[in-house]
C-alpha cells in the first residue's frame, strides 16, 4: 500500500515534464515586423537617428579628429599620442587605421537607422501631410551622413532600405560618387519640401538646414549656379527661417547663449554629463585642450592636437575671431603662462596657442576634462551660407554679391567692441573687400571664420588645395607624405574590404 | 565528547524519517574494500550453482533473495573471491581483500555506471586522492595534468575567484562555448562542488560516451559524483589548510632615473619626476589562503547521509583582491522498500569576490586605465602615489591614466554569488532487472555585482563625480528526467537497455542601475539616490528550453565482445523555427582480447582490450533569440535631451542550426603483470560542422547594432593521441611507489569557412587600437597569430631586398618582410598587405607525471606538468617596447642606437604603431613542478590515545619550479579580454596583464573521528 503512495509521487514528478513546442517568446525585444504601428513609433525611430549623429565615434571624437588633423590648421601636439592620429596628420594612415575603423561604422549607423525610420513610416497609414514632415528629418539625416561618407571615402555602397538579406547586401558593388550625390540631393530636396521652416531647436532638421546643406552639396559638386541660388534663397528668407549672424562671435561657443542664437542652422546639442555614455560624450575639448591648464573648471586637456604656430603667426591680430578661436595662455598652478611656456609645463604641449572653441565656455556640467560638455557643435551656420553664396557668386561672375556677402562676415569679425570686448576697439580689420574678390579670398575667409569647425579639410579636397597648403609655404610646413592622388580620400578599413571585396575595386 | 554528542544528535535528526523494516527473505549488506575501508560497487554476488545473483550498487550495497544454506559467492576483479554460507543472517557485510595492484573499478557514465573493463568509450577517471593532492579553489583546477586530453587553465592567473576553464580534446567550436558539460550527481549543467566533497570525476571524451548528452556533448562531459554516506558508524572529518602565496616572477622595470633617461631619448624635454616608485613592490604582496572543511557521514540499513560545510578564504597577492566562499553539501539516500529508493542532493554556496581590475578590456576612452597590471608597467616610476596636494598622480607619459595603486585601492568591484541546487530522485525496481528512475531538480544562481569608481580617481572617473552601479542576475534551471533501465542475461550475453526523456528550462533575469555624482565617495554603491544623476537602468529576461529523448543499449557477449549504441534526440528553443530538432547517434565496439582463450592464461598480459567508437554530438550553446530579426533600443541625445530611439539590431537568420561533431575514437587498453602496469592509448578524430560564429564577414556598412550576427560559418577538425601509463613500480613491505603518466596531442585545423574568406580577429587591449591579432584561415590552426614578419632593425641606407619599414622609417626602426600584394606588387612600405600568419599557439603535446611514494606513515606526491611547442604572443612586450610607459632593462640596454647597432631591439622612440609582428612571438613550452606534497599519518598508537581515527599532516608547494624559455612572467597565459574577449576559443596564447601566477606553500591538517 505504502509503496503505491511513493509510486504516485514518482508519477507526479513525471508529469512535471510538460510538453513544450520550444517556441521562443522574447519579452523586451523589438521585432521589425511588428514595431511600426503609429506616428509615435516613427518618432522614436527618428530619435534613434539623432542619437547616432551625437555619438562620440562620429564628429565628437574619431571622425571629427581625423577631419581636423588632416587639415592644415591642426597638427599633433603630444608626439606620444596614438600612432593612428599621427598618421592622419601626416597622411601615413593605412587601411587598418584604428581611428578610421571606429569612425566608419559610426557613420553607417546613421544611415541604417534613417533607412529604418523611412521604411517604417510606410507601415503607418497616415497622410503625407501628417507623416512626411517627420520622415523628412530621417531623409535629411541620411543625406547628411552620406555627404560625410562620400567626401571622406568616395565611392561606397549606397543603401536606402533596411537590409533583410545580409548575404546579398554583403556582396553589393560600390555606387559611383555621382550617383551617391544624386541620392543625397534627392533626399535633401524631399527634406526641404516637407520640413517645417523652423524647429523647436537647431539640433532638429529644419527646412533651412535642408536648404543650406543643399547649397553646400552644390558647391562641392561645382554646381555654382545652383549653389548660389540655394544659398541666396536662404539669405532672402532669413526672416522666415529666423536666421541671422550672431553679433558676438564668441557667443557661438558659449553654451549659455548658443541655444538662443539665430545663427546656427544645424548643430549637435550636448547637455552635460547625463550618464548615458558614448552618446553624450564629446571629446574634441579634451583632445584639443592644453595639458596641465587649470584655467577651466573642467581641468586639464590632453594636448593631442593643436594648431601649428603659423596659424597664429599669420592670423591678423586685429581679427576678433583669432581671440575667440585660440587660447594663447594657460594657468599653471595659479600662474598665468603664455604659449611660449606651454611645453615647459608639460612636454606634451607644443609652444603654440591651442584651440579655444571647445574649451572656453563649455558649461557647468562637463565631465572629466570637458568630455561631456553643454556645448553645441556647429555643423552649419548662417555665416557659412553667406560664404557659400560668396564663393558661388565669384564663380558665376556676380562679383557684387560676392563682395557683399563676404563683407557681411568680415563686419562682425571686427566689431568686437560693439559686443563688449574692449581689447578689440572698432577698426577696419579685417578690412572690407572692395571691388572684387577671388575664390581664394573666400576660401581664406572660410578657413578663419569656420576655423576648427571640421570644414577646412573638405575645402582642401574639393578645391584641390593640397599641393599648395601642404608645401613648404603651408601652415604646417612641407608634408612630405602628402599625395593628392591618394590622400584626398581616406581608405575604407581593410577589414571592411575583406568583408566585401567589391569595396576594393 | 561534547562534540560527539552534538554530532549524534544531528545525525538523529537527519535520520528521523521513519522507516519500517519489511519482513522478507531478502538478505542485505554492504561490501567494502578492506584496505581502503570504502564501499565497493559492482561486486558480483551469485548463489552458487544457480543463475541467481546481483551486483552491489554504487554505494557497495546489495540485496538478494536467499534461503538458508545457500552459498553466496562474492567476486570482484582484483579481489579475492569469498564464499559465505547463509545461516540466518538478515544482513551480511563483507570486506574484500585486494588481490592485485589495480582495481577494476566502477566508472560513472551518463545515466548509469559501468565496470571500467566494460567501457567501450574514451573515459578518464580522476579519484578523490588526486583531486585533493593539494588544496584548490575550484575542483576543476585539480584536473590539470591528471587526465589525458584535458586542458585546464585559470582565466586569469592567480586571481582569487577567477573562473577555471576546462577543455577536452581541444576546441571543437570557434565561438560557442568549448566548456564541457558538467553533470553533478546527475544534474546536467550544475556548478562544480568543493574538491573535498567529490568522490570521483569521470571525463567522457568520445562520442560513444557523450552522445547520451546529445546536443551538449561535443565539448566532452565531466561527470562529478559527490561523496555519499556509508553504512556504519558516524564518521567526522575535519580538514584545515593554511597557505601563503607569492608571485612567482616580476618584470625588471626601469627605476626613476633610468626611466627619465629613457623618456628623454623619445622626448628631450621630458623632466624627471621627484619620486622613485617600484609599482610592482607596492602592488604585489604575499597572499594567503585558509580552507576549513567539516564533514560527517554515516548510514543505517535504510538511510545513509553525507553532509559537509566548507569555508574558503583567499587574500590575493595584489592589494585589495580577495575571495571568500561558504559551501554546504548534503546527500541523503533512503531505501524505502526493497524496490523503492529516494534520495536528495542539496548544495549551496555563497562566494564573495573583491576584484581589482586586471586583464580588463582596457576601455579606449580611458586609455586602458582600468587595468592594474598593465598600469604597473605603463606608469612612470618617477612619480609617487600622491601629488603634493594629496590627490593621486596621473601618468606623465602615454595615455592619461590614474596610477595603479590608486586604481587598485580606490575602485570597488564586489561580486556576491549565491548558488543553490536541490536534486531529488526516486528509483523503483518494477520487476527483476527493470528499474525506473525519476529525477527532479532545480538550481538557482543569484549574482550581485556592485562597482564604484570614486571621484578621487580623476581620470577613471571621467568627470562623473563618482559612479556607482549595481547589477543583478538571477538564473533558475529546472531539470526533470525519467528513465528506465533494463538488465538481463541471455545465454552468454548480458544486455542492458536504457531509455528516457528529459526536459530542462533555464530562465535568466537581469537588471542594473547606477548613479553618477554621488554626494559622498564612501557611499560606494550603497546609496544610489544620494547622487546628482543616474545611469540608464537596464533589465532583461532570457529563457531557453531543451527537450530530449534518449536511449542506450549495451550488449556484452561472453565478457569478450562489448557493444554500445546510444541515441539522443534533442530539441532546443534557441534555434531557428525549422532547425530546432536533431538526432545524435553513436555506436561503439569493444573486444576484450585478454579474455580469449589464447590469452587467458598468459602470465604477462593481464588485460588487453580494443575499443572503437563513432558518433555525433552537438553544441547548442548559443544565446536565446539569435535567429530573430531584431530592433534594439538606443538611448542618446536629440533636441537637447536624452531620448529613447530604436535602431536595426540584426537581420533574421532562418537557417541557424546546431553545431555537430562527428567523432571517431580508437583505443587500446593493456594491463601487464597482473595489471601492475597498465597502458591506455586513444586516437580520435573530430569533424565539427556548421560551426556557429558571429559573422565577422558582415560588413559594417549594413549599420546593424549587432555588428556580427551569429551564423553557421564552417568546419574544423580536431585529431590527436592520448596515452596514459599507470604503474606500480614498487610495492614491497612498507614501501610503495606508483607513477601515473599521461601525454596528449591535439591538432586543430580550420577546414572550411563561409565562402572560404579569412576571418581576422583582434584580441588586443582596445587601447592598442589594433585591428588584427589572429586569423581563421582554411587549412590553418584556428586563432593563428597574424601580423608582420619581423626581420630585424633597419640600419639605414638601402633597404635589404624584400624588406621595408612603416612609412617614414629611419635607422633604428623595425624592419619587416615586404611581401607582394594580390596583384603581385611589392610597394616598398609596410602596410596591411604585408600581414601573414606568424605563429601558432597550439602546443604539440601536453603531459603530466605523478609520482606517489608511500613509506609506512609517510607519503610523498610529486606532480610535474608541462606543455611543449605552443607559441605565446607577448603583448606585454608590445607595450614595453612602445615607449609610452615604462620598459625593462633588457629592452632599454639593448635598444638600437648609433653606438649599439648589433641588436634585434629597435631604437627608443621607434615608429612602431604597437604593431603585431613576429618579434613578440616566443616559444611557450614549459615544464612545471606543479605540486610537491609530503604527508604524514600519525601512528595508530598515538591515535588510540587521542581517540581519533586518523590524523594527517601535510606540507605541499605548488609552482615551485618552472623551466621555460618564455621571457614573460608566466607561460600559462590566457589573455582574452580584448575586443574578441567573448570569442576566447581562438585567442589562446596571448599574454597581457594577467593576474600573476602564484607560488604557494600549504600546510594542512586532517582529522577523522
Amino acid at each position: 500500500m505504502k509503496t503505491f503512495k511513493y509510486i504516485l509521487l514518482l508519477l507526479i514528478s513525471i508529469s512535471i515534464v510538460g510538453c513544450s513546442d520550444l517556441e521562443e517568446e522574447p519579452v523586451g525585444l523589438l521585432s521589425p515586423e511588428t514595431y511600426f504601428t503609429d506616428k509615435a513609433s516613427v518618432q522614436i525611430a527618428v530619435n534613434g537617428v539623432y542619437t547616432f549623429v551625437h555619438d562620440r565615434f562620429f564628429l565628437a571624437r574619431e571622425a571629427g579628429m581625423a577631419l581636423m588633423l588632416r587639415s592644415d590648421m591642426v597638427g599633433i601636439s603630444d608626439q606620444g599620442t596614438r600612432q593612428e592620429r599621427i598618421d592622419h596628420d601626416n597622411f601615413t594612415d593605412l587601411a587598418d587605421n584604428g581611428n578610421t575603423r571606429v569612425a566608419w561604422p559610426a557613420m553607417w549607423e546613421i544611415v541604417s537607422s534613417a533607412n529604418l525610420a523611412i521604411s517604417g513610416a510606410q507601415f503607418v497609414e497616415l497622410s503625407d501631410a501628417e507623416i512626411n514632415p517627420l520622415v523628412a528629418e530621417a531623409y535629411f539625416l541620411r543625406a547628411f551622413a552620406y555627404y560625410h561618407i562620400v567626401r571622406q571615402f568616395g565611392s561606397v555602397p549606397y543603401i536606402t532600405e533596411p537590409v533583410t538579406d545580409v548575404d546579398a547586401a554583403s556582396n553589393i558593388s560600390k555606387t559611383s560618387v555621382d550617383d551617391i550625390y544624386a541620392g543625397i540631393i534627392a533626399d535633401l530636396k524631399f527634406a526641404k519640401t516637407w520640413l517645417p521652416a523652423t524647429q523647436a531647436s537647431r539640433s532638429l532638421a529644419s527646412k533651412a538646414a535642408a536648404s543650406a546643406y543643399l547649397s553646400s552639396v552644390y558647391l562641392t559638386r561645382g554646381l555654382w549656379k545652383d549653389a548660389f541660388d540655394e544659398a541666396k534663397d536662404i539669405i532672402d528668407k532669413k526672416g522666415t527661417y529666423n536666421l541671422d549672424l550672431e553679433p558676438n562671435y564668441q557667443n557661438l561657443w558659449n553654451y549659455a547663449t548658443i541655444n538662443n542664437s539665430k545663427e546656427p542652422i544645424f548643430n549637435l546639442d550636448y547637455i552635460g554629463n547625463v550618464g548615458i555614455g558614448n552618446p553624450n560624450t564629446d571629446y574634441i575639448g579634451p583632445l584639443s585642450g592644453i595639458r596641465g591648464n587649470s584655467a577651466y573648471a573642467h581641468g586639464t586637456g590632453w594636448a593631442v592636437m593643436a594648431p601649428e604656430i603659423e596659424v597664429y603667426n599669420r592670423w591678423n591680430g586685429r581679427d576678433y575671431r583669432k581671440a575667440v578661436s585660440l587660447d594663447t595662455t594657460m594657468v599653471d598652478n595659479g600662474v598665468v603662462k603664455d604659449f611660449t611656456q606651454f611645453n615647459s609645463v608639460d612636454g606634451r604641449n607644443q609652444n603654440t596657442p591651442f584651440i579655444a572653441k571647445y574649451n572656453r565656455m563649455i558649461g557647468d556640467d562637463f565631465g572629466g576634462s570637458g568630455r561631456a560638455s553643454e556645448q553645441n557643435y556647429l555643423l552649419m551656420r548662417y555665416a557659412e551660407v553667406l560664404l557659400i553664396a560668396a564663393e558661388a557668386a565669384v564663380e558665376i561672375g556676380d562679383d557684387a554679391s560676392a563682395v557683399k556677402y563676404i563683407n557681411e562676415v568680415r563686419a562682425r569679425a571686427r566689431n568686437a567692441a560693439g559686443v563688449g570686448d574692449t581689447n578689440y576697439p572698432p577698426s577696419a580689420e579685417p578690412a572690407d573687400h572692395s571691388g572684387s574678390v577671388t575664390v581664394n579670398d573666400v576660401l581664406e575667409e572660410r578657413r578663419l571664420e569656420l576655423s576648427f569647425e571640421m570644414k577646412r579639410w573638405y575645402d582642401i579636397v574639393r578645391r584641390d588645395l593640397g599641393p599648395t597648403v601642404f608645401s613648404s609655404t603651408g601652415l604646417e610646413g612641407a608634408k612630405a607624405q602628402f599625395n593628392p592622388a591618394d590622400d584626398y580620400l581616406i581608405a575604407i578599413p581593410a577589414d571592411e574590404v575583406l568583408r566585401n571585396p567589391n569595396l576594393g575595386n | 565528547m561534547k562534540l560527539k554528542l552534538k554530532m549524534t544528535l544531528l545525525v538523529l535528526m537527519l535520520v528521523s524519517i521513519s522507516i519500517n523494516a519489511q519482513e522478507s527473505y531478502t538478505i542485505k549488506g554492504t561490501v567494502i574494500s578492506k584496505l581502503e575501508n570504502s564501499p565497493l560497487p559492482g561486486v558480483s554476488i551469485i548463489i552458487q550453482n544457480s543463475q541467481i545473483g546481483t551486483e552491489t550498487d554504487f554505494d557497495g550495497k546489495y540485496s538478494l533473495k536467499v534461503k538458508k544454506g545457500d552459498v553466496l559467492q562474492f567476486s570482484y576483479l582484483g579481489y579475492a573471491t569469498q564464499n559465505i554460507t547463509i545461516t540466518n543472517q538478515k544482513t551480511l557485510n563483507v570486506s574484500m581483500l585486494e588481490d592485485s595492484s589495480e582495481l577494476d573499478e566502477i566508472v560513472v557514465v551518463g545515466y548509469g555506471s559501468r565496470k571500467k573493463s566494460d567501457v567501450t568509450g574514451a573515459v578518464s577517471s580522476v579519484k578523490a586522492e588526486e583531486l585533493n593532492a593539494f588544496p584548490v579553489l575550484d575542483a576543476a583546477q585539480a584536473l590539470q595534468g591528471r587526465a589525458a586530453g584535458v586542458v585546464v587553465q585559470s582565466n586569469n592567473g592567480g586571481e582569487p575567484g577567477a573562473p577555471i576553464s576546462i577543455k577536452i580534446r581541444g576546441n571543437t567550436s570557434l565561438t560557442a562555448s568549448s566548456a564541457p558539460l558538467i553533470v553533478v550527481d546527475g544534474f546536467v549543467g550544475a556548478s562544480m562542488p568543493q574538491a573535498n566533497d567529490i568522490q570521483s570525476m569521470e571525463i567522457l571524451k568520445d562520442a560513444s560516451a557523450t552522445a547520451i548528452y546529445g546536443s551538449r556533448g561535443s565539448n566532452g562531459v565531466v561527470l562529478v559524483t559527490t561523496k555519499k554516506g556509508r553504512k556504519g558508524s558516524l564518521s567526522v572529518e575535519l580538514n584545515t589548510v593554511y597557505a601563503t602565496q607569492n608571485t612567482s616572477n616580476k618584470l625588471d622595470l626601469l627605476n626613476a632615473s633610468d626611466f627619465a633617461t629613457f623618456q628623454q631619448l623619445r622626448n628631450p624635454s621630458y623632466t624627471q619626476g621627484s619620486e622613485n616608485t617600484d609599482w610592482q613592490d607596492l602592488l604585489y604582496g604575499s597572499g594567503s589562503t585558509v580552507n576549513h572543511q567539516l564533514s560527517f557521514s554515516g548510514g543505517t540499513d535504510k538511510i545513509n547521509f553525507y553532509a559537509s560545510g566548507n569555508y574558503f578564504n583567499q587574500d590575493g597577492i595584489i592589494l585589495n583582491s580577495d575571495f571568500e566562499r561558504l559551501t554546504f553539501l548534503t546527500n541523503i539516500d533512503a531505501q524505502v522498500t526493497d524496490k523503492l529508493k529516494f534520495g536528495a542532493n542539496l548544495f549551496g554556496s555563497r562566494g564573495t569576490q573583491n576584484g581589482v581590475p586586471t586583464q580588463s578590456t582596457g576601455d579606449s576612452a580611458n586609455g586602458g586605465g582600468d587595468d592594474v597590471i598593465g598600469l604597473i608597467f605603463r606608469f612612470a616610476p618617477d612619480l609617487g602615489v600622491f601629488n603634493s596636494d594629496g590627490t593621486f598622480t596621473e601618468n606623465s607619459v602615454g595615455d592619461p591614466v590614474d596610477n595603479p595603486f590608486a586604481v587598485a585601492t580606490e575602485r570597488v568591484n564586489k561580486t556576491v554569488s549565491d548558488r543553490y541546487r536541490a536534486n531529488f530522485y526516486g528509483s523503483y525496481d518494477i520487476i527483476e532487472g527493470l528499474n525506473f528512475k525519476s529525477t527532479f531538480g532545480f538550481s538557482t544562481l543569484n549574482e550581485n555585482i556592485g562597482t564604484y569608481v570614486p571621484s578621487t580617481l580623476t581620470l577613471s572617473d571621467q568627470g562623473n563625480g563618482g559612479k556607482a552601479t549595481i547589477s543583478n542576475r538571477q538564473s533558475t534551471n529546472i531539470l526533470s528526467e525519467n528513465y528506465l533501465t533494463y538488465t538481463t542475461e541471455i545465454g552468454k550475453g548480458k544486455f542492458t537497455a536504457l531509455t528516457g526523456y528529459s526536459y530542462q528550462k533555464t530562465k535568466t533575469e537581469r537588471f542594473s542601475a547606477g548613479s553618477i555624482g554621488l554626494i559622498k565617495d564612501n557611499f560606494s554603491y550603497h546609496n544610489l539616490a544620494g547622487s546628482s544623476g543616474t545611469v540608464v537602468p537596464t533589465s532583461s529576461l532570457v529563457e531557453s528550453e531543451i527537450l530530449s529523448q534518449f536511449g542506450r543499449v549495451n550488449y556484452d557477449y561472453d565478457d569478450k565482445y562489448l557493444l554500445t549504441a546510444t541515441v539522443r534526440r534533442d530539441g532546443a528553443s534557441n534555434f531557428a523555427e525549422d532547425e530546432k530538432y536533431a538526432i545524435f547517434p553513436s555506436g561503439a565496439f569493444g573486444w576484450k582480447i585478454s579474455n580469449e582463450d589464447f590469452l587467458k592464461e598468459n602470465e604477462t598480459i593481464s588485460n588487453l582490450k580494443l575499443r572503437a567508437s563513432y558518433g555525433v554530438t552537438g553544441n547548442q550553446a548559443i544565446p536565446s533569440y539569435s535567429s530573430f530579426g531584431r530592433l534594439t533600443d538606443v538611448q542618446g541625445l536629440s533636441n537637447g535631451s536624452v531620448v529613447s530611439g530604436v535602431a536595426p539590431d540584426q537581420a533574421a537568420n532562418a537557417n541557424l542550426r546546431w553545431e555537430s561533431s562527428l567523432q571517431t575514437n580508437i583505443g587500446v587498453d593493456l594491463g601487464i603483470l597482473n595489471n601492475r602496469i597498465s597502458f591506455s592509448l586513444d586516437y580520435y578524430n573530430i569533424d565539427t560542422k556548421d560551426l556557429l560564429m558571429p559573422d565577422f564577414g558582415q560588413p559594417q556598412y549594413l549599420g546593424y547594432q549587432t555588428a556580427a550576427a551569429l551564423v553557421n560559418i564552417g568546419e574544423i577538425n580536431n585529431s590527436g593521441f592520448e596515452f596514459q601509463i599507470n604503474s606500480t613500480n614498487i610495492n614491497k613491505g612498507d614501501f610503495r611507489w606508483t607513477t601515473d603518466f599521461n601525454i596528449s596531442t591535439n591538432q586543430t585545423e580550420v577546414v572550411k569557412l563561409l565562402d572560404g574568406i579569412d576571418v581576422r580577429l583582434d584580441a588586443s587591449p582596445s587601447y592598442f587600437s589594433r585591428s588584427d591579432t589572429h586569423i581563421l584561415r582554411e587549412g590553418e590552426t584556428p586563432g593563428a597569430f597574424y601580423g608582420y614578419k619581423y626581420i630585424g632593425v633597419y640600419q639605414g641606407g638601402t633597404l635589404p631586398e624584400g624588406t621595408a619599414t612603416f612609412a617614414g622609417g629611419v635607422a633604428g626602426d623595425p624592419l619587416f618582410a615586404d611581401v607582394a600584394d594580390e596583384s603581385g606588387n611589392v610597394n616598398g612600405v609596410i602596410d596591411t598587405d604585408d600581414q601573414m600568419i606568424i605563429g601558432d599557439p597550439t602546443p604539440n603535446f601536453t603531459y603530466g607525471i605523478t609520482n606517489n611514494f608511500t613509506y609506512k606513515n609517510w607519503d610523498l606526491n610529486v606532480f610535474i606538468q608541462g606543455s611543449q611547442g605552443g607559441e605565446i604572443f607577448n603583448m606585454t612586450n608590445v607595450q614595453l617596447f612602445t615607449g609610452d610607459g615604462n620598459t625593462t632593462y633588457e629592452n632599454f640596454n639593448n635598444a638600437w642606437s648609433t653606438s649599439n647597432t648589433n641588436t634585434n631591439i629597435p631604437r627608443v622612440g621607434n615608429n612602431s604603431p604597437r604593431e603585431f609582428s613576429s618579434r613578440f612571438i616566443e616559444d611557450g613550452s614549459y615544464v612545471r613542478l606543479k605540486n610537491i606534497a609530503l604527508g604524514y599519518n600519525l601512528p595508530e598508537s598515538v591515535l588510540e590515545k587521542l581517540g581519533v581515527q586518523n590524523i594527517r599532516l601535510a606540507l605541499s608547494a605548488q609552482n615551485l619550479l618552472t623551466i621555460t624559455d618564455y621571457s614573460g612572467l608566466d607561460p600559462e597565459v590566457n589573455y582574452s579580454a580584448g575586443e574578441a574577449g567573448n570569442n576566447s576559443n581562438n585567442t589562446s596564447g596571448f599574454d597581457y596583464g594577467n593576474y600573476p601566477a602564484l607560488r604557494t606553500v600549504n600546510f594542512s591538517v586532517s582529522l577523522k573521528f
